[in-house]
């Protein structure tokens, strides 16, 4: 790899990290204030591509598990990684690699820009939202026997919070690629 | 960044990192297979009194573990609801055994400790030609300088929405955000290169 | 020094950075003046291979940058503008002690040589600060330590101190001038570049004066319409 791509990587780490310590954000028409971590994930995919995004949420991943407080609300420690709610973290990986990819194969640079926008947010709904979620509530189901339909059920009251961050991410992907491109273009 | 290891020289403090990892993967696996409450409810508490005798404060177990206990709490009532009392306790005391465990292994091994561990880890993947295992410790090491770096950049694009009156919206200060820490990326690497950190020799 | 420029030129983009140049560097102290995108940093940044040249080639003490790229940079040090992004690793020591891990070194003779590199620049109690909590001059002097370490034959440096205050700026001008590597240094900074051996003024990637500092800092003025 090289070196500036594993630059990359560490630095958009850290990004995902430090939106996990800012103050949530209050967005005005949904009650329940929104943690940016979990878009940060989704802006790794949409930024820098499925190889180095999924890198960079693997090292946000190794940082917690090492014993540093960097997941939302100063989380970390191996005990994350032992929760009913371990799935979500696990499919952070796959929800950068589906978003970084869909974004490659989707977006190109001769695109109109509300066709990007668009191509940016299906990728990151598509990762950030669908795969997500899968992941999350096939562990959930399965570690604490629950079946999955109670446990979508109770982790359906997250799900437009994420569908609007899938739409910040897109706007964001968007907005970053026009001032400093770094998405792999299709050959 | 703090880490959530506590200094200390007690036998778990002083057991190889690797061993404790390989220890706590046993028992997690023995956790899932034994399904009587009382047995995993006396597991939970070995695991909360090995952290008394680390001589961890009460107050500080609790700021350990709060960002479980709801989750936890949650998970058993909804599987004694709809699976039975005895269900129900069951996912109580083997959840709450398994984050104390996991807590165990935190606070007694240090970040370097990790690290070794992991690029050890790292060498088979490395004879594979898949990764440098040192290019690990670089990354987190990377990761950790730069988290300060970045919380003090957003404070400077947030700052600057209030110099010109205008209220800090998510879109207007993740974008900055993202490409004045993205393009620091080539000095940052062009440093790593010119001092030969990852050079093959 | 002994570094020779052999019919190099860079393009970049399709742009030509630098027009064929033959140059010879040697002896103690060179400074590289010219405005901004004139082309001196890339030229600075192809002693220590950062930049490769798109045709012609560079050796540094014999070897060179392309076909011997580890030993030909292993030969100089390169020290950026900004300090903030040199230091790569959260704790002063452990990122000074980064440019020695590949050396295979005990634990004890790379403890002894970051004490001793510390004790050079009398910053050895900044040796367990975080980087972040440093100031930039303090930066700037941990940069050159963590250069300094490996102790390369030439220190290459980019406007060391365009970001610095005048304190700061101060600390490390006098630190360049006693350093007792061979140095070559690129600077808007006449003043420390007027006490250096030899100048080269660069202008829109050519070499445009070449010599005694105080004539190249004198076409240079003149050049640009500022007379002082």
């Amino acid at each position: 790899m090289a070196t500036r791509d594993l630059v990359l990587s560490a630095l958009f780490a850290a990004i995902i990290v430090a939106l996990g310590l800012v103050p949530p954000i209050m967005l005005g028409f949904i009650p329940v204030p929104i943690t940016a971590q979990s878009l940060g994930v989704m802006l790794a995919g949409v930024v820098l591509g499925a190889k180095r995004g999924t890198i960079s949420v693997l090292l946000v991943l190794v940082l917690a598990a090492i014993g540093l407080p960097v997941l939302s609300g100063g989380r970390g420690g191996l005990a994350v990684f032992m929760a009913p709610t371990t799935g979500y973290l696990i499919g952070w990986v796959l929800a950068a690699l589906t978003t970084g990819y869909l974004s490659q194969l989707l977006v190109s640079r001769s695109q109109a820009g509300f066709v990007q926008t668009v191509n940016f947010f299906v990728a990151a709904l598509f990762g950030g939202v669908i795969v997500l979620y899968l992941c999350g509530i096939s562990y959930l189901a399965l570690v604490t026997g629950l079946g999955f339909s109670k446990a979508f059920m109770g982790s359906l009251a997250f799900i437009p919070g994420d569908v609007l961050k899938a739409l910040i991410a897109a706007l964001a992907g968007r907005a970053v690629m026009v001032g400093y491109p770094l998405l792999p273009q299709r050959a | 960044m703090r880490s959530l290891h506590i200094d200390g020289d007690s036998r778990l403090h002083r057991m190889p990192a690797g061993l404790k990892l390989a220890s706590l993967a046993v028992i997690s696996l023995a956790l899932f297979t034994i399904n009587h409450p009382a047995v995993l409810a006396i597991a939970a508490l070995v695991g909360l009194a090995s952290h008394a005798l680390l001589r961890i404060s009460a107050a500080e177990i609790w700021r350990r573990m709060r960002p479980f206990v709801l989750i936890v709490v949650v998970v058993a009532l909804f599987t004694g609801v709809f699976s039975g009392v005895t269900e129900g306790l069951v996912a109580l005391f083997r959840l709450a055994a398994l984050a104390l465990f996991a807590s165990l292994v935190t606070a007694t091994t240090t970040t370097g400790d990790f690290i070794d561990v992991i690029t050890r880890a790292a060498m088979p993947l490395e004879r594979l030609g898949l990764l440098k295992a040192s290019d690990v410790g670089l990354s987190i090491g990377l990761v950790i300088r730069f988290i300060p770096e970045i919380l003090s950049r957003y404070e400077v694009i947030r700052d600057a929405h209030y110099a010109r009156g205008l209220k800090p919206r998510p879109l207007s200060i993740i974008v900055p955000l993202i490409i004045t820490t993205l393009r620091s990326a080539d000095e940052i690497a062009a440093a790593i290169d010119a001092r030969g950190i990852r050079s093959q020799k | 020094m002994d570094i020779h420029f052999e019919k190099v030129e860079v393009r970049f983009e399709g742009r030509t950075v630098i027009h064929p140049l033959d140059l010879n560097l040697s002896g103690r102290r060179i400074g590289i003046i010219g405005l901004n995108g004139s082309g001196k940093t890339t030229l600075a940044r192809m002693i220590n291979g950062l930049v490769k040249p798109s045709s012609g080639r560079v050796t540094v003490n014999g070897f060179d940058t392309v076909a011997q790229e580890d030993e030909a940079r292993g030969q100089s040090g390169f020290i950026f503008q900004n300090p903030q992004n040199q230091i790569i690793l959260p704790l002063l020591r452990e990122d000074i002690a980064l440019g020695l891990k590949s050396r295979k070194l005990s634990k004890d003779v790379v403890a002894a040589a970051v004490d001793a590199v510390l004790d050079r620049f009398g910053i050895r109690h900044l040796g367990d600060r975080r980087a972040h909590e440093l100031s930039g001059g303090e930066l700037q002097l941990a940069a050159l330590a963590s250069v300094l370490v490996t102790a390369p034959k030439i220190l290459v440096m980019d406007e060391p101190t365009n970001q610095l205050d005048i304190k700061n700026r101060n600390l490390v001008e006098n630190t360049i001038r006693t350093l007792p590597e061979d140095v070559i240094v690129i600077s808007h900074d006449l003043d420390l570049v007027a006490g250096l051996d030899r100048v080269l003024l660069v202008h829109d990637g050519r070499i445009a004066a070449d010599g005694e500092p105080a004539a190249v800092i004198g076409e240079y003025r003149a050049m640009h319409g500022v007379h002082g």
